[in-house]
């Protein structure tokens, strides 16, 4: 493959290297490496482009030990597209001779056949939770390594799928669609039944297309952007299906800040496209991230919802953004000010805007790396006092579980639409 | 460099402390000057001043070159590799070791960055007055190696004014204990002496640091000009009325639509031709009186608008927008050249339209952002270092603005030192007889000249009187 190829050089060019990124990425804070930073990323690729580096592993693993949490996009004011030249350049290294055969060949596996797919996600559910079940994990070689590093698979009867309609409380408002995931519903059916409940006590119709499985952002973050096309492709087409009684097509809602940021952006994904380019962008403008649809469409409507005796909700409760809800979508205000409808203090978390090291697939690859993302942000959060920390994405929610467990903090972890389901009258 | 050194090295310092593949050598080949550039040997990342000593034993029985860096947001090479030499980054020194608010000083490892010294004594109501525009990025250390200034410098003083002490390696691994804050040292004034000494003198890696009470009140203020050079008249006019701002900064029309189009957006008017950026301090009468008698000149000066701003929020969103002007200029070419000159302050508006007229001769793109209190211009060229033609346009124009800020009356640098960039025209300003002392008292530092060898005194003016060790 050529140099040119491997890059996305003029994006790279937008660099002036004037360093104001450094201290917002987690991994340069964890490594103090400059080739873990950014500015040094960019570097390479940029290098790698001119000739004046080769690619080798020492470059892949610098590449592969960034979180995508896009950090970096929001404090750099020469407006550098990171996250497309990361993606890029991890596409056109997947299948790098300088990796190890079998961590491509499981990647791979995992992204393009099991992801992709309601009936083998089931599957491996199935096979998951009987492997944790009876701690047969380890005798699975690297496959069931990385395995090992997911949570717990909960019992066949909380996995329970959505119904494909959910009629309005009270007076119609009007109508959605919302995603029900890929892993969502293996691990947080209980979060996509929150989510529908809350939708639907707003006066909204939520309507659950049952077409399209995964939104592709794993798969486009790891090096499998025509996986990652296709994916979007058959999200466009299921989307499309659901229209209000006017004919027209539903805004649509999603309640995993990273899925939300990837269809976002399937516009400029698709942009090559000849069918799908014009498609994809209608398609992007009609996603909202579900506290942003709530509080921009549905705010007053919500809070007369919610009751006024405080709810099982542990005062105080803090926020703490998503990387690809604040990041990616720029979304900040709108939790914010949903949370201060429902009836319990809230304080900030230092650094809120900082990866908690969940990261996608960074947290079962990396569980070493991503414990020590970690361990920062679980000091801030003791340091503010919350008892319950809310987030909007179930990768971020898994993290913060796992770390709250483990230093024994006395704190819940909850989804946004939880804790608004909570607090619904009831 | 010997086979044996990098594994002492690295049985110093661990897999996590040493890098030595070429490609994660690459991102530290330059600092924020991107044209002058060299892959160091090997990038050591000491995590304590014990780890830095054992490092400089090695180094300097070997007569390695060494240079120090910061966050390498240094804008004239000054962190820039030698060649055949080694970097020795202070990312991984970075905690604060003690905060003081009674009596006002914090004692932090050099690599820690700027704003964090801010961040955590901002519920003791002080903070750290020297602000880079880079304050997000930089460095202690590198603030330290610089003198570095920022808006309110202007009220404060660089950051020589607010160091009280400093614990420093030596380029033989011997440690110079410095960090008891002290206001008035006994003896010569090594402090005074270390800052500003570009890592040529040795690594600093604990500093103490001054903190200062936040005043009673802030105001943020911006005049709106139609015209570049009425903004200039009003900075002049206000220093010479001897009004009291701590901060005073000017931006033109490119540099605002640049920030404009940037995610500090700051709602500058894009049709103004510049904006002021001012801001007072103090009791609230003080602050009232500053700000009618400022108004007055402004007003005098044609002024298009003027904006108050209501809240905190408004006030750190019009400083956002100052202090990402240079990442902003990322959208006009791929590089930024950023001059930094000091001129008096009652030639700004002359100076100001030559510097512009120099680069329109050479047919580059020029921006001006600066502190004007201060008469410390950046005329700042946006370039693209790969067409070699223009390379050499920007280096006539920058040689070309620092002839004219001198002969008006003015300084080489005002805040980011000389490194390499202005290296070659030290002999604008100073006599070689005064950079043979400098020499001299450099050899008193680093006898052996390890320590970020070839910058700042030009290799070619000190040939005629003494060799220097390493040359570029
Ligand atoms: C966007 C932007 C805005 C800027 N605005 C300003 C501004 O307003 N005012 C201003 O003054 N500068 C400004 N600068 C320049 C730069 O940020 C300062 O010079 C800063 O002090 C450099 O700090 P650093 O940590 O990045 O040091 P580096 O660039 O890494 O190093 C700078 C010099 O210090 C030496 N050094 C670094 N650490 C040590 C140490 N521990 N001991 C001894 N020597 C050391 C290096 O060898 C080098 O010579 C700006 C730069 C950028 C990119
Ligand atoms: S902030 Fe942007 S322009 Fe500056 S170094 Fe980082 S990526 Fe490059
Ligand atoms: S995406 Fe996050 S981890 Fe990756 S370079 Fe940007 S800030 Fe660092």
């Amino acid at each position: 493959m050529n140099a040119q190829d491997i890059v996305d050089y003029t994006k790279s060019l937008d660099c002036v290297h004037c360093g104001l990124c450094l201290r917002t990425c987690p991994t340069y804070r964890d490594t103090g490496r400059e080739s873990a930073s950014p500015r040094g990323r960019i570097h390479m690729m940029r290098s790698v482009a001119e000739g004046a580096a080769e690619v080798d592993q020492h470059l892949i693993e610098e590449l592969d030990g960034c979180l995508v949490c896009r950090n970096c996009e929001s404090v750099c004011p020469s407006g550098v597209e990171y996250n497309e030249l990361i993606a890029h350049t991890r596409s056109a290294l997947a299948d790098s001779p300088h990796r190890s055969l079998l961590s491509r060949e499981s990647m791979r596996f995992g992204l393009r056949s099991v992801l992709t797919s309601r009936s083998m996600i089931d599957l491996f559910a199935l096979m998951l939770r009987l492997g944790q079940r009876f701690g047969m994990l380890s005798l699975a070689g690297t496959l069931g390594k990385g395995a090992e590093n997911l949570p717990d698979v909960p019992p066949a009867a909380e996995r329970q799928r959505l119904a494909p309609v959910h009629p309005a409380q009270g007076k119609l408002e009007g109508e959605v669609a919302i995603l029900e995931g890929c892993v969502m519903p293996v691990f947080f059916s209980h979060v996509n039944r929150a989510t529908v409940e809350v939708l639907q006590a707003a006066g909204r119709q939520v309507h659950v297309p049952k077409g399209a499985t995964c939104c592709g952002a794993l798969q486009a973050h790891n090096g499998e952007l025509e996986t990652a096309r296709q994916l979007a492709k058959q999200m466009i087409v299921s989307m499309e299906g659901p229209r209000d009684q006017t004919g027209d097509l539903l805004p649509v809602v999603v309640n995993s800040a990273g899925c939300a940021a990837q269809m976002k952006e399937y516009g400029s994904l698709l942009a090559e496209d000849p069918e799908f380019a014009e498609r994809a962008e209608q398609f992007a403008a009609r996603v909202k991230d579900f506290s942003e649809y709530l509080a921009d469409e549905a705010g007053t409507r919500v809070a007369e919802a919610l009751a006024t005796d405080p709810p099982q909700i542990q005062s105080p409760l803090t926020f703490d953004d998503p990387c690809h809800l604040c990041h990616g979508q720029g979304v900040r205000s709108q939790p914010r000010e949903l949370l201060d409808s429902v009836h319990v203090q809230r304080v900030e978390i230092d650094e809120s805007e900082s990866c908690c090291g969940s990261a996608g697939l960074f947290a079962t690859l990396r569980p070493a790396d991503s414990q020590r993302i970690l361990d920062p942000r679980l000091g801030a959060l003791r340091a503010s006092g919350a008892r319950t920390l809310v987030t909007a994405n179930p990768g971020c929610q898994l993290q913060w579980q796992a770390g709250v467990k483990r230093d024994g903090l006395d704190v819940e972890v909850l989804h946004i639409a939880e804790v608004l389901q909570r607090s619904l009258k009831s | 460099m010997h086979t044996t050194i990098p594994r002492q090295l690295q049985s110093i310092l661990g897999d996590e402390g040493m890098i030595a593949d070429k490609n994660r050598r690459i991102p530290y080949e330059c600092d924020g000057l991107a044209f002058e550039r060299e892959i160091p040997d090997l990038v050591l990342l000491p995590a304590s001043t014990e780890e830095l000593q054992a490092c400089l034993r090695i180094l300097h029985a070997a007569g390695i070159p060494v240079v120090a860096r910061g966050a390498g947001t240094g804008l004239t090479g000054g962190a820039t590799p030698v060649k055949g030499g080694v970097v020795i980054g202070l990312a991984r020194m970075r905690k604060i070791l003690e905060i003081d608010p009674t009596n006002q000083f914090a004692r932090v490892e050099a690599g820690l960055v700027n704003v964090d010294i801010t961040h955590a004594c901002d519920d003791h109501g002080l903070f750290y007055a020297p602000d880079p525009s880079s304050q997000t990025a930089c460095t202690i250390g590198g603030n330290v190696a610089n003198n570095a200034g920022g808006p309110h410098c202007f009220k404060y003083g660089n950051t020589s004014r607010h160091i009280l002490g400093l614990k420093i390696v030596l380029s033989d691994g011997e440690i110079l204990e410095l960090s008891e804050p002290e206001l008035d040292p006994s003896g010569y004034d090594l402090l005074g002496l270390f800052i500003g000494s570009e890592g040529m003198f040795g690594i600093a890696t604990e500093v103490t640091l001054r903190l200062t009470p936040r005043a009673e009140v802030t105001e943020t203020l911006l005049a709106v000009f139609p015209d570049l050079d009425q903004a200039c008249d009003t900075v002049t006019d206000i220093i010479a009325e001897h009004w009291e701002p701590s901060a005073l900064e000017i931006m033109d029309q490119l540099t605002i639509q640049a920030v404009e189009a940037s995610v500090f957006s700051a709602g500058y008017p894009p049709d103004a031709k510049a904006v002021l950026l001012i801001e007072v301090e103090g009791s609230r009468p003080e602050c009232e009186a500053n700000v009618a008698g400022i108004e007055a000149i402004a007003k005098r000066h044609g002024i298009m608008e003027w904006r108050r701003a209501a809240n905190d929020k408004e006030r750190k969103k019009l400083w956002a927008g100052r202090k990402g002007a240079y990442g902003a200029m990322g959208r006009i070419a791929p590089d930024l050249y950023v001059s930094d000159v000091v001129v008096p302050r009652t030639k700004l508006r002359q100076l100001v339209r030559q510097t512009t007229d120099i680069c329109e001769r050479y047919d580059l793109k020029i921006t001006n952002v600066f502190h004007a209190g201060d008469g410390n211009l950046h005329p700042n060229i946006s370039y693209d270092r790969r067409d070699a033609d223009q390379m050499r346009r920007v280096l006539a124009a920058a040689d070309e603005i620092m002839r004219v800020c001198i002969d008006a009356g003015g300084t080489l640098s005002g805040e980011h030192g000389i490194g390499l960039e202005k290296r070659d025209q030290m002999h604008m300003y100073f006599e070689p007889e005064d950079m043979e002392a400098m020499l001299g008292v450099r050899d008193a530092w680093d006898p052996s000249g390890i320590m970020n060898p070839g910058k700042m005194i030009p290799v070619r003016a000190c040939n005629e009187h003494r060799p220097l060790r390493f040359k570029r």
